[in-house]
């Protein structure tokens, strides 16, 4: 450690050697008790300043600071929630496959009964075979 | 830098948008961000905003963050001076004289009004200092940041940081002189 060098650390990092470079704070040290009147009035004038910065405080986050900023975080979904929404997909697949069987079944009915019966057949689709028994009625 | 980053974890669960992390990290980051950005500025809601704004990258960049490139910290710092930057740009680096009162309710009206004028007199003379070297104080001084952590974050030497320090302590010991301001008033 040199004179140029004790000096340089105090003027940069103040009087306290906490705040020296870590590698070199035992050196510092070792010096400033080697050369106590000169490593005295270099640490007094710099003590002043650090006494003045340590007088700075910033006021902490207030609590709506910190719940906006919370609030802006992406949200994941709660598993209840998750597992709501399954069940009520499932559920919905329920519904509209329901509606879909009960629709299908109804059109299925008003088909079979809206079709016309074998005897009301049209005479050109039968043969001369397969005549309806009406046309027997008459012998 | 061999050392874990101690918020590696609790980023990662952040990431995976996990409420308690998300909880977790700003009650840890909060106060820091907003002293950075409140030195650098001069300004509580300037400040404030910046301090949404950096949470609001910090949200964007979790999901992907990897450790080992850079410690979580020092990049949420430098996040934090861009902003800040982007501001004093903004500003012409103007210094704001009117900041927010903090009194102590504990205190006498007439210790109240004598720290609020000390107050006061820091603040005019943290950003009456050149933006550069407010930077290093800030960082080294009330960050507590390492002469390297410090000096990596501001892109300079360790050597170039320490003579920003020098200067800021001189500026400020001027105005310290010019002020009337006693260390040993409290």
């Amino acid at each position: 450690m040199t004179p140029e060098r004790f000096h340089t650390i105090v003027e940069a990092y103040g009087a306290d050697p906490r705040r020296w470079p870590e590698q070199e704070r035992a050196a510092a040290q070792a010096w400033a008790a080697a050369h106590r009147a000169e490593a005295d009035a270099a640490l007094a004038e710099s003590a002043s300043v650090d006494a003045w910065l340590a007088c700075d405080e910033v006021a902490p986050p207030d609590r709506s600071l910190q719940q906006r900023i919370v609030a802006g975080a992406p949200a994941r979904r709660a598993p209840w929630f998750r597992h709501r929404m399954w069940w009520s997909g499932a559920a919905l697949a329920g519904v509209g496959l329901t509606g879909g069987l009960a629709g299908a079944l109804a059109v299925s009915f008003f088909l079979l009964a809206g079709a016309t019966s074998p005897v009301h057949d049209s005479s050109y689709l039968t043969t001369g075979f397969g005549g309806s028994t009406a046309d027997w009625s008459g012998e | 830098m061999s050392e874990r980053d101690p918020d590696a974890e609790l980023v990662a669960r952040v990431g995976t948008q996990d409420p308690v992390a998300v909880r977790t990290l700003v009650a840890r980051k909060l106060p820091r961000l907003l002293a950075l950005a409140t030195r650098m500025l001069g300004d509580r809601m300037e400040a404030e905003d910046v301090a949404q704004e950096a949470f609001v990258r910090i949200w964007k960049q979790a999901p992907s963050w990897r450790e080992g490139e850079a410690r979580f910290d020092t990049w949420l710092h430098r996040v934090a001076l861009n902003l800040c930057y982007d501001r004093l740009r903004g500003q012409r680096e103007e210094p704001v004289a009117e900041m927010p009162d903090q009194a102590d309710p504990a205190a006498s009206p007439e210790v109240q009004f004598e720290n609020r004028a000390r107050d006061e007199q820091i603040r005019v003379a943290l950003a009456a200092l050149p933006a550069r070297q407010r930077e290093a104080l800030v960082l080294n001084y009330y960050q507590e940041l390492s002469n390297i952590e410090a000096a990596a974050l501001m892109g300079i030497t360790v050597d170039a940081l320490e003579s920003l320090l020098a200067r800021a302590r001189r500026n400020l010991r001027a105005q310290l002189a010019g002020s009337g301001f006693r260390e040993d008033k409290s």
